[in-house]
């Protein structure tokens, strides 16, 4: 039944984007700064094919920033059936879609797993926490509801942007993890690193959770024993080995460095500042110059350095800490769009079970939908009727990355809480038979 | 120079020649000459060319050359050997030239600075030496040419050739030239009197006693241009001389600025002055009135009579001119005034517009993306092939795959060379040779999106925009319609009367003209709070930061509220404290019962709690 309805609501999903596809929408996404940045506009896509047309080398300018392979492969876009390149969108979609279901599924399984293992440390009193075979089967169609129903899902597939080639790397390194197939796992986090760089870190969850599945016994692992580091070891140098492989090839391909700078320096050094949904593009119009080198770095370290803490705190959850720093990349990368969202947000009924704990789902959902409706609205007083400034449109970017945080803050908590109820019972009360208050200490 | 031309003794020959090239370097004389042109244009307006030319008998590349100066000024010429420079071609502006009702000036130019320099093949570093040339130049001359820097400076390939003697094996690769334009720039009087310093008479005397600054910034259009290049000493050249070529246009509306509306025009009238002398140091000293149109005298009349008025065929089109020797005409204390008097109202009457002339324009609305347009009319009857050459600010993210030529709906095939803005350090370079079908337009159309600038890179008045200088369109055209520019031997106007060269049967003249400059709007932040913008992202970033802090690094406890202060409690315990003090002035007023009250409620809601609170409540 759950299967039925999946195909079903993936069906109506595809053949939603078909009909908008046919509409004007999609041109008029192509201009939102929200949905289209810089890294991975459609438009400079196909400027960069027309450099390369010309014999000019697409990175000896400023208009084009994906990398090499993806300027080669991207080609085969044209060579789709019907519309080509919307035609080649909407099966990235639909692939999108599979491994959605596929990791769904997988997840499942590895969440029983893992339950079965770990449940004699349980609280006796925590059963209703504990998830179970019937609520994990619905788990794929409700990934692939959100997903289909997803606006940020339909404005990433419908502008055409690249980033959700790069968001499908990503869900494969995720499915290949649950699967527990390194090399596979390895490849696509060097492919989606190679394209994005920032999934870099999730290189952190993949060696955690191959380590944590090469040793049966579930008690007497230790994540700092000399096992474990030649583990991590392992695996990070098959990734490394495969992103040189990478960039080595590229190289050949281009014959010189140059694509380096307008790549990765693009995204680490933030030249251009393009609105977009971030808290980058307007910091640094507004920075002083003398300032601003240390800025980029402590704001590229703030994408960064978070991965430090979560490791510690999840070493035991390779799963959500993956999910924790795919979401805050998201949010504290500098090119970010609506893209980016769109992956954490089709993910994030995998922890369904957590949602109980959840504080602010009213305020946050509110603030996310003022976002939607109010961010084109505020850039065409700024832009092109002239009515409003700058200021507004970055209050509403602004307001978009406190939800952002807001989220992520709410569910890292929610987790932490339904942990704390599974090894202590769901219900804890006083001794006077009121119910206790679980704080942060 | 009478050298026996022996093919035996090749090596003894250039030997002789060399001798007498140095021995004779500094006896030759330096030649000037200074020439007036004025032609009537459509619409009661008035074109002066003030033409002077300085002919130096030196090789531009033999160094000793500069040792030594007579008429040459030596302010430039250290310039020129200091950077190795082997042609440079200066204008600064002020206005537009309207092609279509105007024809071609004697030197085309964009309105604001356009700087263009051939370096010498042996000089290695070219940027460096541009850099530093642009320097030395913005100094002689009093303007901002200093802001020629890398991000508006090009290399082209096809448009600009050296117009002066080049040597052969430089001549395919266009690695020594380098090309920026100003469209800002302001002319002012700053600018001309640096200028008319380097002439050998100044001001002083001769036809540059003419230029009243007053009169020149009051026009429609003027003009500064200073050219220097190799050219030959001779017909059969076997010398090189270096030519240093000054000239200053006007277009004086005639009409509008006389009080009773008349056409007619005098030069009293035009500069404010009449001309009292020549300049004794010129070799030849002459004004020329253009009568092409007016032959019969139908039009207007001259007086005085000219000394001569010659006519001459230049490709399928004849031109008439109307000479006058100033020398002659200032003789002993006499002064010159020539004036044009129409015999009736003109009647405006369009003129036939020159073979090729364009119209640029930006297309598009909002500050998002936008694109430009230019239309360029070819009125000739035969196809004609041209240069367009464009250089764009790096603001202007010209998106190259959207360039399309087109001519009466039919894409018009190309040859590109673009070299695409690196962001904050070089411009887009658009170059296309394309052809012109006859009398059609041909519409060259790209679109751009505008970036985001930082606060500190606009100019004070940022919501005045920014200039993309004018495209450049080159051309040799058959037709000498509306044409006025000398041949290319010499930048003297009389040499316009010399004999045509043998063999050009089909002589064709180089056109270089020069579009509208734009304008760009940019969207600007708001410059007024810098510090509210980092203060608040910050914000946004420490609330991540501290969320995560807390999560990560504190566990979860049931809350014990027994061992648990809170800020209130903490209150409290601390007004109990001052309470505890205050029994011995409470009973000497009203007001301090009442708080004892107060805080006796206090003290009894904290005994349900149960803390160590109550018992000091009690104890109290």
């Amino acid at each position: 039944m759950a299967v039925l309805g999946a195909y079903f609501l993936g069906t109506f999903g595809i053949f939603l984007r078909i009909v908008l596809m046919k509409t004007n929408f999609p041109k008029w996404l192509q201009s939102r700064n929200e949905v289209v940045t810089p890294v991975t506009s459609w438009e400079r896509v196909e400027e960069g094919f027309s450099l390369q047309k010309q014999f000019i080398s697409p990175y000896s300018g400023d208009m084009f920033h994906e990398t090499p392979l993806a300027l080669r492969c991207l080609k085969l876009a044209y060579y789709f059936p019907f519309d080509g390149v919307k035609t080649f969108f909407i099966v990235i979609d639909i692939l999108t879609m599979i491994f959605l279901y596929r990791i769904a599924s997988a997840f499942g399984d590895q969440m029983l797993k893992e339950q079965a293992a770990e449940k004699s440390e349980y609280s006796p009193k925590a059963e209703s926490l504990l998830v179970t075979a019937k609520q994990l089967s619905m788990l794929p169609s409700t990934l692939i509801a959100v997903h289909v129903f997803n606006p940020f899902s339909i404005m990433t597939t419908l502008a055409m942007t690249t980033s959700s080639v790069s968001n499908l790397m990503t869900l494969l390194t995720f499915y290949y993890l649950i699967k527990g197939n390194k090399l596979m796992c390895t490849l696509f986090l060097a492919l989606s690193t190679y394209q994005t760089l920032y999934p870099l870190v999730l290189i952190v969850p993949v060696a955690l959770h191959f380590y944590r599945n090469s040793i049966s016994s579930t008690s007497a692992q230790s994540f700092v024993s000399g096992e474990a580091v030649s583990s991590y070891i392992i695996t990070s140098s098959m990734f490394l080995i495969l992103f040189g492989f990478l960039i080595g090839v590229s190289y050949v391909l281009e014959g010189s460095w140059d694509f380096l700078f307008s790549t990765y320096g693009f995204i680490l050094t933030v030249p251009d500042l393009t609105p977009n949904t971030g808290i980058f593009w307007y910091f640094f119009t507004e920075m002083f110059d003398h300032f601003r080198t240390f800025f980029v770095c402590v704001f590229q370290m703030n994408a960064f350095i978070y991965t430090i803490p979560l490791a510690v705190k999840f070493t035991k959850r390779p799963l959500f800490l993956m999910y924790v720093l795919m979401f805050l990349t998201s949010i504290f990368k500098s090119y970010p769009s609506y893209g980016d969202a769109a992956l954490y947000i089709s993910l994030l009924p995998l922890w369904k079970h957590t949602f109980c704990y959840l504080r602010n789902t009213l305020m946050i959902v509110g603030m996310f939908m003022c976002c939607i409706v109010l961010s084109p609205i505020l850039y065409h007083l700024w832009i092109f009727a002239g009515s409003a400034n700058a200021n507004f449109y970055f209050a509403i970017t602004l307001t978009y990355s406190t939800a952002q945080i807001l989220l992520f803050t709410d569910l890292l908590f929610a987790y932490i809480r339904w942990e704390y109820g599974l090894y202590n019972g769901k219900d804890i009360r006083n001794p006077d038979g009121s119910k206790t208050l679980i704080i942060l200490e | 120079m009478a050298v026996p031309a022996s093919p035996e003794l090749p090596t003894m020959l250039f030997v002789f020649i060399f001798i007498i090239t140095c021995s004779t370097s500094v006896a030759q004389k330096d030649e000037f000459t200074e020439e007036l042109l004025i032609k009537p244009l459509s619409r009661g307006y008035v074109y002066s060319h003030f033409q002077f030319t300085t002919k130096w008998n030196a090789s531009i590349h033999d160094l000793r050359t500069f040792s030594h100066y007579n008429l040459f000024p030596k302010s430039l010429g250290e310039v020129l050997v200091r950077y190795g420079v082997q042609e440079l071609h200066l204008s600064q502006t002020q206005g537009l030239w309207r092609h279509k009702l105007w024809g071609y000036p004697v030197h085309d130019a964009p309105p604001g600075a356009e700087l263009w320099v051939w370096f010498k093949p042996s000089v290695k570093d070219i940027d460096g030496a541009w850099t530093d040339l642009v320097n030395a130049v913005s100094g002689l001359f009093c303007s901002s040419l200093n802001f020629l820097d890398s991000k508006s400076t090009i290399v082209p390939r096809w448009s600009f050739r050296p117009l002066g003697l080049a040597s052969k094996s430089t001549s395919p690769f266009s690695r020594s030239v380098r090309y920026g334009a100003l469209p800002k720039e302001i002319v002012c009087t700053e600018n001309l009197t640096p200028w008319k310093k380097l002439l050998p008479c100044d001001s002083k005397a001769g036809l540059s006693t003419l230029f009243n600054a007053f009169h020149f910034h009051e026009a429609n259009y003027h003009s500064l241009g200073l050219h220097v290049r190799p050219i030959c000493a001779d017909e059969a050249c076997t010398q090189e001389a270096i030519e240093l070529s000054q000239s200053l246009s006007v277009v004086t509306d005639v009409v509008s600025t006389s009080y009773t509306g008349s056409p007619n025009w005098q030069i009293r009238s035009l500069f404010g002055n009449h001309l009292v002398s020549a300049c004794p140091i010129a070799a030849k000293s002459t004004i020329m009135v253009d009568i092409t149109n007016n032959v019969d005298q139908s039009s207007f009349r001259l007086t005085p009579s000219p000394t001569i008025t010659d006519t001459i065929k230049r490709g399928p089109h004849e031109h008439t001119y109307a000479v006058y020797d100033v020398r002659q005409f200032t003789q002993s204390n006499r002064v010159l005034n020539i004036e044009a008097t129409f015999n009736q109202p003109p009647v405006l009457v369009e003129l036939s517009p020159p073979p090729i002339h364009t119209h640029r324009f930006i297309t598009g609305y909002g500050l998002e993306d936008g694109g430009i347009s230019c239309l360029i009319h070819n009125t000739l009857s035969s196809n004609q092939s041209i240069l367009y050459l464009d250089l764009l600010p790096w603001f202007t993210r010209v998106k190259f795959n959207t360039l399309e030529v087109v001519n009466n709906g039919k894409a018009v095939p190309y040859k590109v060379h673009y070299v695409p803005a690196k962001d904050r350090s070089r411009p887009h370079h658009l170059e296309l040779s394309l052809t012109l079908w006859a009398n059609s337009v041909t519409r060259v159309h790209f679109t751009f999106t505008r970036a985001y600038l930082k606060w500190t890179e606009y100019p004070p008045d940022a919501n005045h925009g920014f200039y993309i200088s004018s495209a450049v369109i080159t051309a040799l055209v058959p037709s000498t319609l509306e044409y006025t520019g000398p041949p290319q031997a010499s930048s003297r106007l009389d040499s316009m009367f010399a004999n045509q060269p043998l063999g050009a049967s089909k002589p064709r003249f180089l056109v270089r003209i020069h579009t509208e400059s734009l304008l760009v709007s940019l969207p600007t932040p708001d410059f007024s709070m810098p510090y509210n913008v980092i203060c608040l992202t910050c914000t946004v970033v420490a609330i991540a930061f501290g969320s995560i802090h807390n999560l990560t690094t504190r566990r979860l406890v049931p809350y014990d509220p027994a061992s648990k202060k809170g800020l209130l409690s903490k209150v409290k315990a601390f007004l109990q404290k001052i309470f505890k003090k205050s029994p011995t002035t409470a009973g000497q007023g009203d007001q301090p019962a009442q708080v004892n009250e107060g805080i006796q409620e206090l003290t009894e809601d904290k005994s349900a709690l149960g803390t160590d609170e109550k018992h000091s409540s009690q104890e109290s």
